[in-house]
């Protein structure tokens, strides 16, 4: 299985990521060097994720609770398993989802934790294909959305980066739902997760 | 093996992690069991890191990276930091080792119903489990708004199908439908309701957990 899970990588001119690989010393060694890189490279993305999400008070707060994140759950990251920058934007995903449902709710005890909602399970499987496809997405992605339409990607950055649903982005910009959502399908469409759906 | 599964959409806003938090329970009880889901949601996380790269960028404060150090150094971790522990599934969490053995309140025949809408505060959305019994037949009925279910035992038909465990189904004004527990277990939903169901047959009155 070794072999199998190496050998696609390598041909395709693609071994860890830079940030990977300062990815797994960190978990590895807690190695303090490697750490600073990831939060000069990552920090200030993150601080703007938080403030596009409306947390411009709490952004420096945000960015903390991030890296701290990081460096904790640093161990468990596999770079066959996710490109570091993936990795990293479902911390802060789950952090900034986190830090609002604390600032919402002040004392009302959770019946789950945010962990059990977005956490994405089968962390621990061991797929070839699977590694293969999550290693090459990333690019493929890049690559596909420099060629997608302004109106889409305008689109895709407000859910993703404004945490709002497609029914707010409607409103927003004035345009009916069906609209946003063609956008959307379209876009995914070109970044092929729609072809997956075909596969079912 | 799951037939039926969320759409693109859906999968996006929970990537993105914009769904209320009955439907994330949803979307990630089926993620849980489908691994062909996973890599689509895997591919649109990819998607959201590509698009938190190609934003602008915003300079942290000077003191940030000293302040993270001595918060780090203050609080050392366990020498080895997380030791990721076999955990609860979310549904024990929520609901126990069996929810078969759940306060059920039994509606009409084969119909049971609980409320737990109560264990998801502030989001707006009835979130209700629904029993029927094997080979149990459901009144007809439609759905005013949307209602996503996920099968979380047994299995039920209707015109559109089977619905195994763990499959994912949305319904709307459109679908009326009268569902039919197959199999020899009871079938279990779990459904996030943004308006009440409506009764379409005969005893209308009478089972209404869902019209007040």
């Amino acid at each position: 299985m070794t072999t199998l899970d190496k050998q696609p990588a390598k041909a395709e001119g693609r071994s860890k990521d830079p940030w990977g690989a300062l990815l797994e010393k960190v978990g590895k060694s807690q190695d303090r060097a490697a750490y600073h890189a990831l939060f000069e490279h990552f920090a200030p993305q993150i601080k703007y994720y938080a403030i596009s999400n409306g947390l411009a008070s709490h952004a420096e707060e945000l960015v903390q609770e991030v890296f701290i994140s990081i460096w904790r759950r640093s161990c468990l990251y596999d770079w066959k398993k996710a490109a570091a920058s993936t990795w990293i934007f479902t911390i802060a995903r789950n952090q900034r989802i986190d830090m609002l449902r604390k600032m919402q709710r002040t004392s009302a005890e959770m019946a789950v934790e945010t962990e059990d909602l977005w956490q994405i399970p089968g962390e621990n499987e061991d797929e070839p294909v699977t590694s293969l496809h999550r290693l090459m997405s990333e690019r493929r992605i890049r690559e596909s959305l420099s060629q997608l339409p302004e109106e889409q990607i305008t689109v895709i950055a407000k859910v993703y980066m404004e945490h709002k649903s497609h029914q707010m982005v409607a409103d927003e910009l004035d345009i009916p739902l069906g609209t946003v959502k063609s956008r959307v399908r379209l876009a995914l469409n070109k970044l092929k997760v729609i072809l997956q759906d075909q596969n079912v | 093996m799951t037939r039926h599964h969320p759409d693109s959409l859906s999968l996006m806003e929970y990537s993105a992690g914009n769904l209320t938090e009955p439907h994330a329970l949803c979307i990630r009880l089926h993620l849980d069991q489908c691994a062909h889901c996973r890599s689509r949601v895997d591919t649109l996380n990819s998607l959201g890191a590509v698009m938190m790269a190609e934003q602008p960028k915003v300079s942290v404060s000077d003191t940030s990276f000293e302040q993270l150090m001595s918060r780090i150094d203050s609080a050392p971790e366990p020498v080895s930091p997380i030791a990721e522990a076999p955990r609860m599934s979310p549904l024990q969490k929520l609901l126990g080792d069996d929810i078969n053995d759940l306060p059920w309140k039994r509606q009409l025949g084969d119909v049971s119903v609980l409320d737990i809408t109560e264990k998801f505060p502030g989001q707006g959305e009835r979130v209700v489990l629904q029993k029927l019994v094997a080979g149990g037949k459901a009144p007809a009925h439609t759905h005013r708004g949307t209602e996503t279910t996920i099968v979380l035992q047994g299995a039920f038909s209707d015109q559109k199908g089977v619905f195994n465990q763990w499959d994912f189904v949305v319904l709307n004004e459109e679908d009326e439908h009268k569902p039919v527990a197959v199999g020899c277990e009871d079938c279990i939903t779990l459904s996030v309701l943004s308006a009440p169901l409506k009764l379409t047959g005969t005893f209308t009155r009478l089972l209404n957990p869902f019209i007040r």
